[in-house]
């Protein structure tokens, strides 16, 4: 405790240091320790105290579209009372309450149940964040129109970069009406604010303030008065700066740097200089997915397998066309075939590999198609694109045998898609053998489309059966001999495999290998348990 | 005399003229392993991208032991090209699993093994000379139902195109029917050892080996 007394007094010592210029003089290193977070006093040295590296060349502008009420407005429009409710310790709280739930007395943080007491016909709608993530991403798709550059940070907080945009948009003031008249016209209720940096635009939109900053040097007076709870800071490190007597920014930024940093993390630190325009800080711009979609509407119903296909491979090729300038490849594609008095046909083809070679998807269309029966003659087909992929094209390679370069070769990850495609994925596996001495467990199915990692090498044992029983069959005893077809002989074993204790799967037997009277070899094991059944266990193929 | 030699040549181009077995013109065949069988093979070996019919009384005779050390070769490495990738190894439709540690004590490459397990019969067919005339796998082993003399005709061709190897195994009483199979032998087994009997080779004549391999 008496440490963090002593932490704000000595910040103000640092506030009332020598003068700057006296200051500038010492070791760089000294500086990086002692100066404080921002300058003391608001007056016109300021801009010129900070930093040139960077801000010079500083010509950005953000601007922060903040939606606090987004968990709501996601929910949907009504004029209802209605809560949007969040589990909380296992309590359903309310999160946000519209207009007529408040009227009714309902105020954010209440239990669910006392909530519904207050109004009994109030409309209460869990909390999705997925469809948040939706209703933000489409949102972020209409503000695209006013800049090239809009980035999402975090659930609520929609970013654009504008300085670019301000001539085309009529200036600052007529860009800021038009995007709040869309936004309200859509039915968000969003804080807006602008700043150089996107951090301090987005503190100050969400500390409420319609406030536009223009240059760097404004940001640190505007965001002094800024409380700490705008920043998202964790509640631990807010509680214990409001224990130092720290609860604006402008405090924040008095504190010597070393301390700060060591106190709460350098990442805090990292955030404020952020905020000031001292470093750069670069957003990813968000872009919308492209899908592909084409239709192709005939004057007539056509049923004619061979016009359809042909169509079909019309709409392919503009498929590949439309990855090929994006550099894009697909897995999936849909192929709806629609008909005037039935419900439309679905086609789904699928590919182990990312491809856009139209003639490869035709052809396993053409597959689908020799089994699928339509209903009614087609009137139009639509073609959608799955989720598209960056393509990574795989290299060729020489061929130096001469011998597996004819021509109409083609990959075993084709010929995979197309047995896929008549007989469905789970009929075709790869195997690896898996490091367990349970003979049932020492391999498993592999998907083709994985690479074959590192199996496991089975090492000073016996032989193993080329063919294995799926279960193993218990056989018919005779005097202590079993049977099989006539008496068996045991010509080898035995081997003990008594393992898997720690699970359900257990097993303690005697592996030998055994003949039979026509000659077969089999691989039979005796339970070591109580009852000394044999069984089957597998051929020698 | 130019052109009597050509004349010979194509005369003796047509199938029909036995020309012995020094001269079947068959391409090398794929050692088996075994020095006996290899003996009694046109072409010191089992045939290449043809069909060959294994007939067994019931499975686990010793069908697959005949062929794992061709199998292996065929899944490893080519020592000679070193950069071409050894050819997939499918197996349609088999009667039981097939256990990939065994697989690999004889000596099969996993990785390149591929396992389709068919709905029915036609599918069976389907699948098996989509396989061969791909040119990926180097051998198909199949387990059908039924064949008939076409099935066996497409296959054949199948294996011809893609330059794979197919084998098919069928139970003894398809004997007596025609098939288009390069080879096609029985495997007998009894409790001395196991007997093959090589009864159709294109190019060879029918023998009987008995004890080709002893399973103590």
């Amino acid at each position: 405790m008496s440490k963090a007394r002593k932490f704000p007094s000595r910040g103000r010592e640092k506030a009332t240091a020598p003068p700057k210029k006296a200051r500038r003089k010492r070791r760089a290193a000294d500086v990086q320790q002692l100066l404080p977070l921002a300058e003391a006093a608001p007056d016109t040295s300021v801009a010129a105290s900070v930093p040139s590296s960077g801000a010079a060349s500083y010509r950005r502008l953000w601007f922060c579209v903040y939606l606090p009420l987004l968990p709501l407005e996601a929910a949907g429009t009504t004029t209802t009372a209605r809560v949007v409710v969040e589990e909380r310790q296992g309590i359903h709280r309310v999160l946000l309450a519209n207009e007529a739930a408040m009227a009714a007395g309902i105020v954010p943080g209440q239990a669910a149940n006392a909530a519904l007491a207050l109004d009994p016909e109030l409309d209460i709608e869990e909390r999705s964040t997925l469809v948040e993530q939706q209703v933000l991403e489409s949102l972020a798709g209409w503000l695209e129109q006013f800049s090239s550059c809009v980035s999402m940070a975090g659930s609520d907080v929609l970013l654009l970069e504008i300085a670019g945009s301000l001539r085309l948009f009529g200036g600052l003031r007529s860009l800021r009406q038009q995007v709040s008249t869309g936004l309200g016209q859509q039915g968000f209720f969003a804080s807006l604010a602008i700043a150089p940096t996107p951090l301090a635009a987005t503190w100050l939109a969400r500390g409420g303030r319609r406030a536009c900053v223009r240059d760097v040097a404004n940001i640190a007076p505007m965001l002094r008065s800024l409380s700490l709870d705008c920043l998202e800071w964790p509640d631990s490190v807010i509680e214990s700066l409001a224990g130092m007597g720290i609860t604006n920014v402008g405090d924040c930024l008095r504190l010597p740097r070393e301390g700060f940093a060591r106190r709460f993390g350098a990442g805090r630190l990292l955030e404020l200089d952020r905020a000031l325009g001292r470093l750069p800080d670069p957003r990813t711009s968000w872009r919308a997915p492209e899908r592909f979609c084409i239709d192709y509407d005939m004057t007539e119903e056509q049923s004619d397998s061979e016009l359809l296909l042909a169509i079909c491979r019309e709409l392919l090729d503009a498929h590949e066309r439309f990855l090929l300038v994006r550099q894009l490849g697909t897995q999936r594609l849909d192929f709806s075939f629609y008909h005037l008095k039935a419900p439309a046909t679905k086609v789904s083809i699928g590919c182990a590999h990312t491809g856009r070679t139209a003639a490869r998807w035709f052809e396993l269309l053409k597959i689908r198609f020799e089994r699928l029966e339509l209903p009614e003659p087609v009137i139009a087909v639509r073609l959608e694109g799955g989720h598209t992929q960056a393509l990574c094209a795989e290299s060729g390679r020489l061929s130096f045998s001469g011998q597996r370069t004819s021509t109409g070769r083609y990959s075993m990850a084709q010929l995979a898609e197309r047995l896929a495609a008549r007989m469905g994925r789970q009929a075709i596996n790869g195997v690896m053998t898996v490091a367990e001495h349970r003979p049932q467990r020492a391999w498993r199915a592999r998907h083709l489309s994985g690479k074959p990692g590192d199996m496991a090498c089975l090492r000073d044992s016996m032989r193993r059966p080329l063919w294995m029983l799926p279960e193993p069959a218990p056989l018919v005893v005779e005097a202590g001999y079993p049977l099989h077809q006539g008496r068996l002989r045991i010509v080898a074993g035995p081997e003990r495999i008594e393992t898997g204790w720690w699970d359900d799967d257990g097993i303690a037997r005697d592996y030998y290998t055994a003949i039979n009277p026509r000659g077969l070899r089999l691989w039979i094991f005796r339970n070591r348990s109580a009852a000394a059944t044999w069984y089957l266990h597998g051929f020698f193929g | 005399m130019q052109r009597d030699s050509s004349t010979l040549e194509s005369l003796l181009e047509n199938p029909r003229v036995w020309r012995g077995r020094a001269h079947n013109g068959n391409r090398p065949g794929l050692s088996t392993g075994y020095e006996k069988l290899d003996r009694h093979l046109p072409g010191g070996g089992w045939p290449q991208h043809a069909l060959t019919e294994i007939l067994v009384e019931q499975y686990g005779v010793g069908e697959l032991e005949i062929l794992m050390p061709a199998l292996a070769r065929l899944s490893a490495d080519d020592p000679v090209a070193p950069y071409a990738e050894p050819g997939w190894v499918a197996w349609v439709a088999p009667p039981f699993q097939p256990y990939p540690p065994a697989l690999q004590q004889s000596g099969i490459n996993l990785s390149r093994l591929l396992i389709v397990r068919p709905k029915d019969d036609s599918e069976i067919l389907w699948s098996a000379e989509q396989a061969l005339a791909s040119g990926t796998c180097s051998a198909v082993l199949l387990w059908p139902e039924r064949m008939d003399d076409q099935a066996s005709r497409r296959l054949q061709l199948a294996a011809e195109k893609g330059q794979s190897w197919a084998i098919a195994f069928r139970p003894v009483n398809a004997e007596r029917q025609a098939s288009a199979a390069a080879l096609r032998l029985a495997i007998r087994a009894s409790a001395d050892g196991t007997d093959v009997d090589i009864f159709k080779s294109r190019g060879g004549r029918p023998v009987t080996l008995h004890k080709l391999f002893s399973r103590p």
